[in-house]
Order: C-alpha cells, then structure tokens, then sequence
C-alpha cells in the first residue's frame, strides 16, 4: 500500500460562529506514524471525528484511503481502526463478548474467524486472561487495552488512536508504544492524535501540529529536529574554551556553549589541542517541544481577557 | 459539505400528507339524488325492512335534572353513546351499547327482547311493550330516524344538501315542525338514497346551537347480518331476570284526572299502551303527556326542578327545559285544599307548558 | 445488526430485571385477589378482572390490562429511550458508527429490537398470568367462557383471541416506543428521552378524559389502547382495532422519519 491515506482539503467545521477547525489540509501518507499534536481545544479530536464520519464538515473534503468519507464510510470504515477519545463498552459484558458485538455489528468481519480474531487481539494487547470478565469490573488502563483491541480486531490497513495511552502506566505506556510499532513494521499506518510531546517524539514519523483549529505545521518528524549545524560543548573551562573558539561560539551558557560547526570531532580537536577539558560534545537539534512551541502561539483551553 | 435539509423536508412533507388526508376526504362534496322531500319521507317510513349491520355513535346535547330512576335515560341523551347494531327486520335484530370494557346488547325476537348486561353479568327478559322508555335502540339513526318522521306531513319537510355519512352519499331531508308548541325548530335527517334507511339524524333545538341530539352511522354494510348474530341465549352463569314493565310504575291510580280534549293547542290522542291516567297530546315530535301525580311524589319533584338552574317558579308551578324537553310540576294537592298536582312533560315550549297547565285547573274548576 | 441489538438487549440483566419487576403487580393482584376472594365489580377495575375468580384462563388477558395503562408504557419508554442515548451516554455509540453500522440500518435494528422486547414482555406477562391463573383461580375444562357480548366461547377461541390481543398490545406499545426513540436521538440522556415519553403519555391520557380534547382524542396515541377487549366481543369489533393499528403506524412512521432525518444528519459528539 502507496500513496496518500488521508487527505482533507480546506476542512472545516464551524459551531455558530465558532470555527473549531478552520481550514486543515492533512497529509497521511501509506506507513506513517503521523503524530497529530495539538493543546487541548485545538481541534484535534473534531478533526478525529470528521475523519471518522461521526462529525460532518462544515465545508471541505475528507478523503480516507482514497474515498471519500462519509459518503463512502461503509467501504473505508471496515479497514480502519480507531480508538476515539478514551474507550467505551458495556459495562455488564465481558470483554470477549463486547469485542463480538463491535465485530457483527458492521461489515468486514468475518463470523467464522471472529472467535481466533478475538482471542488474538486479546493476547496482543495484554488482556489474554481477561476476556471473559465483566467490562465494568476493568480498570482504566484494561478498558483503554480493549479499546485497542477493538481497533486491532479487523487487522485494518489503518489505525487512528486519539490520546492511546490515556490512563496507562508507564510500563503500560511502553507495551503499547512496542505494540504500535510492530503493526507498524508489518505495514499499518498510524493515525495518532495526542497532546503530549514526548509520546508523539518517540513513536512519529511524521507530525502536523493543530493551534485554536489551523494548522500551524506538518513536517517528517527527521526534518523538524534536523541538525541546526551547531554543536553543544559542555566543559568545566568555558571561559578558556570561548577564548579558544572566538566568534564561533553563539550562546554560552555556565559550563554550556553552542558553537557554530556541525563536525563535532573538529570542535574536539580544537578544544582538547588548546588544553580545553571537554566533558560533553553533541550535535545540536531542536527538541519537538521548542518547534512546536515556536509554531502554536499557546494553550487553546486559555481565555483570553 | 451535506445537505442536511431534505430529510426533514420529506417528513414535514410525510406528516402534513397523513394529517391533511382525513381532513380532505371530509370535505368531498357528497353527490345529490333528485328526489321529493315526501317521496324520500315515504322511503325512509319504508325502510324497516332493510337489513343492515353497522356502528352508530349517538351524542346527546341534553342535560336532564332526573331522579336516579332514570338516570339510563339521562346518559342516553347528555353522552356520547356507541352502538353497534345487527338488524335483519323489525322483531330480528340486535342492538349493542359498547363500553371501552363492556357492553349492554339487546336482542330482539318475535316474542320479545332480551337485554345482556356484562357489567352486571344479568340477562334479562323483556315482552316489548308498546310503551317504553327510551333505550339505547331507539337511538339508532335508522330506528329515530323512522319514528321522527312517522307524523310528519308534507308541508313540514323540505330537501337540504346532501352529506356524506358512513361512506354513502346521503340525501338530506328537514321536518320543521308547525306546531306553534313546538321546541324542536327542526330534525334533519340524511338517508342513503337507495335504501331510503335513516343513517344521520340530528335533533335542534330553537334556543342552542349545539344540537339537542346528534346521531349517525360511522360504519354500515348492507349485507343481512347471520341469524345466529342477532339471537340470543343466556350464558349458563349469568343471573336471569324480567324486565320491569311501565305499566307497574305508580301512578297514583286513585287519582283520575278528566283531561280537556285540547291542551296548548295539541289535541288529545290515545297510544297503545298509555294508561288510562295518562293524557297523550300532540302529533310528530311535538307531544305532551299529562298524568296525576301523588302527592308524596310530587312533593319531591317539585323541590328538585325548582332547584334546577333555569327553572320558572310561578302560581301555576314550577317548568323547567333541557333542551327541546320541558317537565313541569303543576297545581297543588288535594291535601293542601287544591284540586291535585299534575306532571306535565314534552317536547312543547315553556310557554306551551304554562298555559296547559292553566287549562288543566281551568276545567278542573 | 438486528442480530447484535437482540444480543445486546437480552445479555442485559436490566432487561430482564424490567421484565420481573412488570410482572409482579399482576401476580399481586391474583394472590389479593385469591386471598380476599374480592373481585372488582365487573366492568370496574381492570379489564376482565372480575370474571377471574370463576375462570382462571382469563387470567392472562386480566394482566394485560393491569400492566397496560403504565407499567407496560414505561417499561417500553425506558428500553426505548436508552437506545439511542444510552450508547451516546456510554461512549459506545461513536465506536459503533465509526465500525460503521449505518445510521439508517442502527435506528432500524433499535426498532425491531425494541418490538422483540415488547412483544417478549407481553408474551411473558401473559403466560405468567396464565400459569397464576390457573393455578390459583377455578378453571372451567369444560364449560365455555362467557363473551363480552354474552355469547360463549370455547376454549380454543378464547386461546385465539388472547393471542390476537397479545399482538394488538404489542403493536399499540410501538407510538410510546417511536417517541421514546426520537427523544433519544435528540438528546444524550436517556432519562430525558424517557421522562420525554412519558410526559407525552401522561399528556395524551389526560386529554383523552377531557371533553373539550374530544376533537383530538382520535388521534391521542392512547386512544385505542383498550380496544383488545374488542377481540372478546362477539362477533368481533374491528373498527377500533383497525383503527389502533393504522394510528400506531401513523406514529411510528412519522417519529421515525424524524427519528431519522434528525438522527442521520447528527454529529455525533458523545
């Protein structure tokens, strides 16, 4: 699979005269990780929706492995996963039974492998042994496991999780980000949208950031914190080093200095041949947070006076 | 982008089709039949040899300050009643008041009537009397319309527009009664044209425009209904009693009246079935029954009727009206040094009830 | 998809719960009755009750129109009510449109759902009040039951005639039920969607007692509700029954064209 699997053009979706997304052209290619940053209230989850037919556009298009949704929902819907803001079951049947009903209750699922599909995803998900339980007695971090299960259950082409790891700890964290990236491998493109930065930085391949419903950014991930051509040098010296170094250095800060030059061995040389001690030496690169600082203008849950 | 629109367009469309239909199919005009106002009256006298199975809804205008003892009546001509009737020929049929959870039937045989009650679980007998007080059967528009019109003459009837009435055409026919005495100011009745059988009757009085009485078939089939419909056995477990006949009701026999030969400008008739203390005046819908009254009796229901809103309290008595129906309670009792009190009850004005009474002490002078 | 709201409904132990707590009241009146041996006069009370304590096998009909008026209307608007809201209210229903189940198809699959349900409901209430009946009242084996109309009927028309008015209740249950539907695609609350029923219900029972409302009372969703009896007339009244059955579908067509033009033009935000 090539090729673009979601793209909206000029999407919009206004409440009165309140535009909660406001003009987003997305570009998911075929085997992204696309990490859909955004603070809360930005836009992400009407987005979300939107591409899942629930909420209809005020105006624009939404293309979802290349047909058009909603009109062509009941093609394209069976081959896509989601997980839409926190999971929902019901509470008084068990997880097996719940996984069922989602299953019958669209097309492109099979009756006859459902019961291996199910126990499958069970397993891969880490509730192997808690199937047969009553949803209501699952803590947060089982409900969001069976969550992704039922995304997980029709092996579909594309995944699209709104905040995945709600409610998991770390260890719970980490199984899953592992998880993401096997299906990943194996050729799942994934939709995720999430409001924190250190998730997003290390499952991305791919990022768009949402700022009060426009779109501010949307980049590979590689490109975003490429090298800026500086190097940061920690040294217990820095006074001999700046001396040293001269104009190269940009910013110093206490046994920290940036230094123009992207060839850090170079940077060692000069320093260590001049009798500089240098403890720490590093290509510099921009951290997620400072791009996507530098593109939002804050956080869209704040009221302005 | 989606256009939302249309959806709740074809509803509101949807809904102001279903709710407009009956409303139209009311107002389709109902064809005429040429037809002269005596012939149709002489169709409609013939007509009770038409076998019919039908519903009927009778709604009554009339509240009537009556005792308890009549309280049947008084349902019958205040509420809406709802009738289904089977009729095979004149002592073959069957008449059933439908309640929303029982029913009263009665059938009719060549011998008599028999009369089932759910509520009561009681079958009753009767002989059918030439005389009797108003029942649910009399209500049908077939069986009204037939008596109403049994006096009329012909310079009393004219044509009106024709209606539509349980699906027929109906053509329209008014008895406006001559009578100066007269409350009723008119009875229209609309018949299906073949038949000539009464399917709506309505009853106006003068002083209201809400009619006195309201009659019509809803449903009607012209098919004669099975003999096993109109029969009747009664069920194992019911109580079975004999009707109480009219004639049993006291009177006050000891008191004969000699009653004028004329009283308002009615004359006086014989009925089968009246007894004798009973004075019959009048033809048509415009009558006045005049009977002593004893003066236990007459104590009581003069107090009631006077306690009546709209009852005229004078020398001669005391009158009231519900409707085209007046009653009044005339003269003072023989115990009271007067001649005898008298109940005088019809269909007559309130004025023609006054002067009656006035003749009655006239001649009893 | 039916398939899967049946599985839904019956999994649920609130369903069945509704179910029990419907059938109590009748079981209460027959051991009331039984124990006070004090029928209601007949044509007072309830529908056939009176005719109970001389024949058990009316029983079934007797509980009928215990349950009729309110408990049946409720328990109808409740299980109604929830369907749309309460998979809004519990997050599920975002997770089955985006599997997608069709809005049109969902709706659908609610309605026969919902009328599985009634018709089990009354199907129980009955054979409950059968299985009372005959075990607490006389049971006449031989001799016929006495018609509304004071004709006899035999065992196997009674048997007939009670399933008729099983299938007439069950239909005059669907105008409470489309209402309740429609509420609940209006709002996420099943509580509202149900209170919302229930306020038409209660509204269209109060005009019907109300002379000046004479007018519309042909039209009130509860006017034909009691013309099940007209089945133990002999012969049998169609009139209102056809008449119940054509309002029934004038409500459930209409509710739910705006059940559905409503509900299918949503977004869905729950």
């Amino acid at each position: 699979m090539s090729g673009t699997v979601i793209a909206t053009h000029g999407l919009r979706k206004a409440y009165g005269a309140v535009r909660a997304v406001d003009g987003i052209d997305l570009d998911v290619r075929a085997g992204d990780i696309y990490g859909f940053l955004g603070a809360n209230g930005s836009g992400k989850t009407t987005t979300v929706r939107m591409l899942l037919g629930l909420v209809l556009p005020t105006a624009g298009t939404v293309e979802v492995l290349g047909r058009p949704i909603p009109k062509a929902a009941r093609e394209v819907l069976p081959g896509v996963g989601a997980l839409i803001e926190g999971p929902a079951a019901y509470g008084p049947l068990s997880g097996t039974a719940n996984l069922s009903l989602l299953d019958a209750a669209g097309p492109g699922g099979s009756r006859r492998t459902r019961k291996a599909r199910i126990a499958e995803v069970l397993e891969q998900v880490g509730l192997g042994g808690g199937g047969k339980r009553a949803v209501r007695g699952y803590s947060l971090g089982m409900r969001q496991r069976l969550g992704l299960a039922g995304a997980l259950l029709r092996r579909p082409d594309l995944l699209v999780l709104d905040e995945p790891t709600n409610g998991l700890d770390p260890q719970g964290i980490h199984e899953i980000r592992l998880l993401l990236l096997d299906l990943h491998r194996t050729g799942t493109t994934i939709f995720v949208s999430s409001h924190l930065l250190a998730e997003i930085e290390q499952l991305a391949t791919r990022v768009g950031v949402l700022d009060r419903g426009r779109m501010v950014l949307q980049d590979d991930l590689a490109t975003l914190t490429a090298p800026t051509g500086a190097t940061v040098v920690t040294t217990t010296d820095p006074a001999q080093a700046a001396r040293v170094l001269g104009d190269r250095v940009l910013t110093s800060d206490g046994e920290r200095l940036v230094v123009r030059g992207s060839d850090p061995a170079e940077v060692n040389t000069a320093l260590v041949g001049a009798g500089v001690p240098v403890t720490g030496l590093v290509l510099q690169r921009p951290t997620l947070e400072e791009v996507v600082l530098a593109a939002a203008t804050g956080s869209g849950d704040r009221v302005a006076a | 982008m989606v256009r939302r629109g249309w959806r709740w367009a074809v509803v509101a469309l949807g809904l102001a089709v279903l709710v407009a239909l009956p409303a139209v199919f009311e107002a389709l005009p109902a064809d005429d039949a040429s037809v002269a106002a005596t012939d149709l009256r002489d169709r409609v006298l013939a007509s009770d040899d038409v076998a019919f199975s039908g519903y009927a809804v009778s709604t009554g205008g009339l509240t009537l300050p009556v005792s308890d003892a009549l309280t049947g009546v008084a349902d019958l001509l205040s509420d809406q009643t709802s009738l289904r009737a089977w009729y095979r020929g004149a002592e073959d049929w069957r008449v059933d008041v439908v309640t929303t959870t029982g029913e009263t039937g009665t059938h009719r045989d060549a011998a008599g009537t028999w009369t089932w009650d759910y509520a009561d679980q009681r079958a009753s007998r009767g002989d059918a009397p030439p005389l009797a007080l108003p029942a649910a059967p009399d209500l049908l528009p077939s069986a009204l319309g037939r008596r109403l019109l049994s006096e009329a003459t012909d310079a009393e009837l004219t044509r009106i527009d024709p209606a539509r009435v349980a699906g027929v055409d109906a053509v329209g026919l008014r008895y406006t009664p001559a009578a100066e005495a007269a409350s009723v100011s008119a009875v229209d009745i609309w018949a299906d044209p073949t038949t000539g059988l009464p399917l709506r009757v309505v009853v106006r009085s003068a002083d209201t425009s809400i009619p006195a009485l309201d009659t019509r078939f809803l449903d009607l089939d012209l098919a004669t209904p099975d003999a096993a419909t109109t029969a009747f056995d009664p069920p194992p477990d019911a109580d079975v009693t004999t009707d109480r006949d009219l004639t049993d009701v006291d009177l006050g026999r000891q008191e004969r009246a000699d009653l004028p030969a004329t009283l308002a400008g009615l004359d006086r008739r014989t009925v089968e079935g009246v007894p004798d203390q009973i004075g019959a005046y009048g033809s048509g819908i415009t009558v006045l029954a005049v009977s002593a009254l004893p003066g236990r009796a007459a104590g009581s229901l003069r107090s009631q009727l006077a306690a009546t809103p709209g009852a005229v309290v004078d020398d001669l008595g005391v009158r009231i009206a519900a409707g085209p129906l007046s009653l009044m309670v005339a003269g003072t009792s023989t115990r009271d040094g007067g001649s005898g009190t008298y109940l005088l009850a019809g269909t007559v004005t309130l004025d023609a009830l006054a002067t009656a009474a006035q003749q009655i002490q006239e001649t009893d002078r | 998809m039916i398939a899967v709201e049946l599985r839904k409904l019956f999994r649920r132990p609130r369903t069945w719960i509704t179910i029990a707590l419907l059938n109590s009241l009748p079981v209460l009146v027959a051991v009331l009755l039984k124990v006070t041996d004090l029928a209601p006069r007949p044509g007072e009370g309830p529908a056939f009750l009176s005719a109970v304590l001389t024949n058990g096998t009316l029983f079934p009909l007797a509980a009928l129109a215990i349950v009729l008026p309110l408990f049946l209307p409720i328990a109808v608007a409740v299980v109604a009510g929830d369907s749309v809201a309460g998979e809004a209210q519990g997050g599920t229903l975002r997770y089955l449109l985006a599997r997608p189940a069709g809005r049109t198809r969902l709706l659908v699959a609610k309605l026969v759902a919902i009328v599985v349900f009634v018709l089990v409901t009354v199907v129980i209430v009955a054979a409950v009040g059968y299985v009372v009946g005959t075990a607490l009242f006389e049971v006449q084996s031989l001799g016929a039951t006495t018609a509304v109309s004071g004709t006899s009927l035999t065992p196997e028309q009674v048997a007939g005639r009670t399933l008729l008015s099983i299938g007439y209740v069950t239909i005059s249950m669907l105008g409470v039920a489309a209402f309740a539907m429609f509420f609940s695609t209006l709002t996420d609350s099943p509580q509202l969607a149900t209170l919302g029923a229930l306020a038409v219900l209660i509204g269209s029972s109060l005009l019907f007692t109300l002379d000046a409302a004479s007018d519309i009372a042909p039209y009130l969703p509860t006017r034909y509700w009691l013309s099940f009896v007209d089945f133990f007339r002999d012969p049998i009244q169609w009139r209102n029954v056809a008449r119940g059955l054509g309002l029934q579908a004038v409500y459930v067509v209409v509710l739910l064209g705006a059940a559905w033009a409503n509900f299918t033009t949503k977004d869905i935000t729950s």
